[in-house]
């Protein structure tokens, strides 16, 4: 139940927030460790996919991706009525992911869009913010 | 609600359907390759359509699908679905291999009408799987490996007459295809 890291992607597909958690148990080895360039593309990269995705519905229309597992990772999106993703990246033994997604949506709006000084859809430079997701991600350590 | 398909160098090789709500329209004749799918291309009254002549009378038949493909503006066509979903899976591949840092691939993913999974042999074959969402991952990910180690195998890869790797023509076995069809029929979790 390791949370990995977290991504929060505005809704053009620019990366808005990254931030990576520490890993506390020595066999689990935890996400390789990349540059802000490539968190960048990455993000774009994934905005892009989460389009495609509901477009290949074979039932019509339908959401975005919102689950992708990978072999000792998965990756949790949560898409809001504004379009901002909230992208968590956990273990695969993690169940909580959608609930945490949920209370990060919530310390966002509570700190960001709250925030008169913070400009919408630009990079999040909010102590707050900061602040919260620790609390937040802090039970893992 | 499912349909399968094997991609290789990025063109589709082998598609099938098993209760699809809305059909693929009509791909292009030049775009897909002669004997991928019996389905998209034919009118109802016509299903015997000969595939090694594939091409050619698919093209007479062209105006009355187009017909009902006409109303289904909203999906696409089944060459161009065919890319995008190529173009996830590369793309998803790709990201899921930078972010572990490992030579990983990615397994699913899930959407909230339906769940792909995927399955890659060492030799660069893909199986796609689109199933209902709520699959269990672990039960799909063994179904592939069985179409592959079972009918492809023994129907394909072991078929002197078919040339692996073509690029120019699908994968158009009818043993292949009901072996594959019953293999998934048979399954409990086939609805």
């Amino acid at each position: 139940m390791v949370a990995y890291g977290l991504w929060v992607i505005n809704k053009a597909g620019g990366l808005v927030y990254q931030k990576n958690f520490p890993v506390p148990t020595i066999p689990d080895r935890g996400l390789a460790p990349l540059t802000s360039n490539e968190y960048l593309v990455l993000a774009g990269t994934l905005h892009g996919i989460h389009a495609i995705t509901s477009r290949l519905s074979p039932t019509g229309s339908g959401s975005g991706a919102q689950v992708i597992e990978g072999e000792t990772f998965k990756m949790t999106i949560h898409l809001t009525s504004t379009g901002t993703k909230f992208v968590l990246l956990t273990s695969l033994n993690d169940g909580t992911a959608e609930i945490m997604l949920q209370r990060v949506y919530e310390a966002y709006a509570d700190t960001v869009m709250k925030n008169p000084f913070h400009t919408l859809e630009m990079p999040i430079r909010s102590e707050l913010f900061d602040v919260k997701i620790n609390a937040l991600f802090s039970n893992q350590l | 609600m499912s349909f399968g398909s094997s991609i290789r160098h990025c063109e589709c090789i082998f598609y099938h359907d098993w209760q699809r709500t809305k059909k693929p329209r009509a791909g292009s004749e030049e775009a897909t390759l002669p004997g991928v799918t019996k389905t998209s291309n034919v009118a109802p009254e016509k299903l015997s359509l000969n595939t090694s002549t594939g091409v050619v009378v698919a093209a007479a038949e062209a105006a009355t699908s187009n017909q009902q493909a006409a109303n289904d503006s909203n999906s696409l066509p089944f060459d161009e679905e065919a890319k995008l979903v190529y173009g996830v899976v590369l793309s998803l591949r790709n990201m899921v291999k930078k972010l572990s840092g490992r030579d990983e691939s990615f397994v699913n993913y899930r959407t909230s009408t339906y769940k792909l999974h995927l399955f890659e042999t060492i030799s660069g074959y893909k199986f796609i799987m689109f199933t209902d969402p709520a699959a269990t991952a672990d039960a799909l990910k063994y179904v592939l490996r069985q179409i592959y180690t079972g009918p492809f195998m023994e129907f394909v890869v072991r078929n002197p007459l078919i040339t692996m790797d073509s690029r120019t023509s699908g994968i158009d076995n009818e043993k292949f295809r009901t072996a594959t069809d019953k293999m998934i029929r048979g399954l409990s979790i086939f609805a």
